[in-house]
């Protein structure tokens, strides 16, 4: 009979609490959003997964090994994170990705990357006066930068308490971005702006491509060696890509690599999300500031694009400037929609990756900051 | 510590204007470095033409005297003496057209030219019912005076 008590005491049942119950349903509403609505599914579906494991009362998951017993699954998958491993890895399934040709035609664009930054370090501000320790600021802030594994590892290195909460603010906002972007276009820009189509981009040959990413590791690695474990990825992805003699390691980092960090990850930042580190009010205020890092984001890069619209007599339409941020391409759909809404004949899907895969870069060069001066 | 005295804390203004910075000087060097990448490229892939074209700005050359158009009879005289000749192969009454396309068949440049300048001079006279006819009497006072000096009757005297 002891037994069976002593089984009963050992259930989650006799061991629930408010706020695991609490987490638990946001983890089953994340679910939601990411199966039923489709808002970033690759990734909210193992983050709520992971939200929901670490949740369950009297869960091994995360537990430290102790006395000789090892530790559970998700704190050995965790030092990925910990280590900064996972975060450059899935950039350079990133940069295996992406065509550069947009951006390498029309290198200007990078400038409305650098600008849609500014959201990122005026969070910056706001997260100190808050209260937040600088390295707690750091780690916020770059959510306006809009780029989830950027976030990740900033917020690894510098505060993991806070991961869980920025990782699902930044992954959550960045499928939100057809909704968050529009009206802060529309605001900032008039018809007639919106209506400018651009002309057409050159054609950028295979050489140019292979030695742009060289180009901008040597660059930016000589600037910034902080910005190297991101940055470094990005390019070698691209170079797989684009030189056209590792076909297979480029296939490999696009999808079988990819998809096993993107697992990983997923699960481990879920995991992060314990009621003890989430149900605070720090996530209530990182989940309200990294909206508005968000939507300064976009409101500079638009700024800045009609910067260049006016330098430029007119060829540049500002609604690619909202692309800046990095939610590739997420964002450069939305500044097609948006440009489309008043001119149908209007396609600046290719003109705003530019801009768009700028912002990755410019957001891993913020993080680069932040990593060498804090 | 909150509000102002945390920002003046921990230097927040500096940074984030360091790091505002920092994020646009990087990325403006990239895209200069990026935007003559291809004139880097066209001249390591063709350097003979780049070449060429450096000498030329350092060296240009004179442009070419154009070479002279067919004949061009500056002097009415000679005008009258050429076109008296064709009209009589054509026959008259005469189209202007015709005129002008047999002139040019034969290689005087600037026909219409010429033509009018007849037509000015009435050497050429129209019938009134869209054709024309040479004016022999004109023609024959005019080559009866003999040439005039070269070039220096035209039309405008």
């Amino acid at each position: 009979m002891d037994k069976f008590f002593y089984f009963i005491n050992q259930t989650g049942f006799a061991n629930i609490e408010l706020s695991g119950l609490a987490m638990m349903a946001i983890g089953l509403f994340l679910l939601y959003l990411g199966i039923a609505k489709k808002y970033e599914p690759l990734l909210l579906v193992p983050i709520s997964f992971g939200i929901l494991l670490v949740n369950f009362p009297l869960s091994p998951m995360m537990a430290q090994p102790e006395n000789g017993q090892p530790g559970g699954l998700l704190h050995y998958l965790y030092l990925g994170i910990e280590l900064g491993i996972y975060p450059p890895l899935i950039f350079m399934g990133i940069g295996a990705l992406t065509d550069f040709s947009p951006l390498i035609s029309n290198p200007k664009t990078l400038l409305l990357g650098a600008a849609a930054q500014a959201g990122i370090f005026a969070t910056f501000l706001a997260m100190l006066a808050l209260g937040f320790t600088d390295l707690e600021a750091a780690a916020i802030s770059i959510i306006g930068g809009a780029d989830g594994p950027t976030a990740i590892y900033l917020s690894s290195q510098m505060a993991p308490h806070l991961l869980g909460a920025i990782s699902v603010a930044a992954y959550s906002y960045m499928a939100l971005v057809p909704m968050i972007q529009p009206p802060i276009m529309r605001l900032l820009t008039t018809k007639k702006e919106r209506m400018i189509e651009m002309q057409e981009l050159r054609e950028t040959s295979k050489r140019e491509r292979i030695l742009f990413p060289i180009i901008v590791i040597l660059v930016t690695g000589l600037f910034l060696p902080t910005a190297l474990p991101l940055l470094g990825m990005l390019m070698l992805g691209n170079l797989f890509r684009e030189c056209g003699v590792t076909d297979r390691l480029s296939k490999a980092a696009q999808n079988e690599l990819n998809n096993i960090i993107v697992i990983f990850l997923g699960l481990t930042v879920g995991a992060k999300c314990s009621a003890h580190y989430f149900l605070t009010v720090e996530t209530i205020q990182i989940l309200i500031f990294g909206l508005v890092a968000f939507g300064i984001g976009t409101a500079t890069g638009v700024l800045m694009g009609k910067l260049m619209c006016m330098a430029t007599g007119g060829k540049v339409n500002p609604l690619i400037g909202a692309a800046g941020v990095s939610a590739v391409p997420m964002s450069a759909r939305v500044c097609q929609t948006v440009g489309q809404e008043d001119n149908p004949s209007n396609f600046l899907l290719m003109f705003a990756m530019g801009p768009n895969v700028g912002g990755v870069i410019g957001s891993a060069v913020a993080a680069g900051i932040f990593l060498a001066v804090l | 510590m909150k509000g102002l005295e945390a920002i003046s804390h921990y230097h927040g203004v500096s940074l984030a204007v360091l790091g505002v910075t920092v994020v646009f000087i990087a990325l403006v060097v990239l895209a200069v470095i990026i935007s003559r990448l291809h004139v880097v490229l066209g001249v390591w892939e063709n350097p003979k033409a780049w070449l060429d074209r450096v000498r030329l700005w350092v060296f240009p050359e004179k442009p070419e005297k154009p070479e002279p158009p067919g004949p061009y009879f500056d002097d009415i005289h000679e005008s009258a003496r050429q076109l008296n000749l064709l009209i009589h192969a054509i026959g008259e009454p005469f189209s202007l057209p015709a005129l002008i396309e047999k002139a040019e068949k034969i290689g005087i440049s600037h026909a219409h030219s010429v033509v009018s300048h007849l037509i000015v001079s009435h050497l050429i006279v129209p019938d009134q019912k869209g054709y024309f006819y040479w004016n022999q009497k004109e023609c024959d006072r005019l080559l009866g005076k003999g040439r005039g000096k070269k070039g220096v009757e035209t039309i405008n005297g």
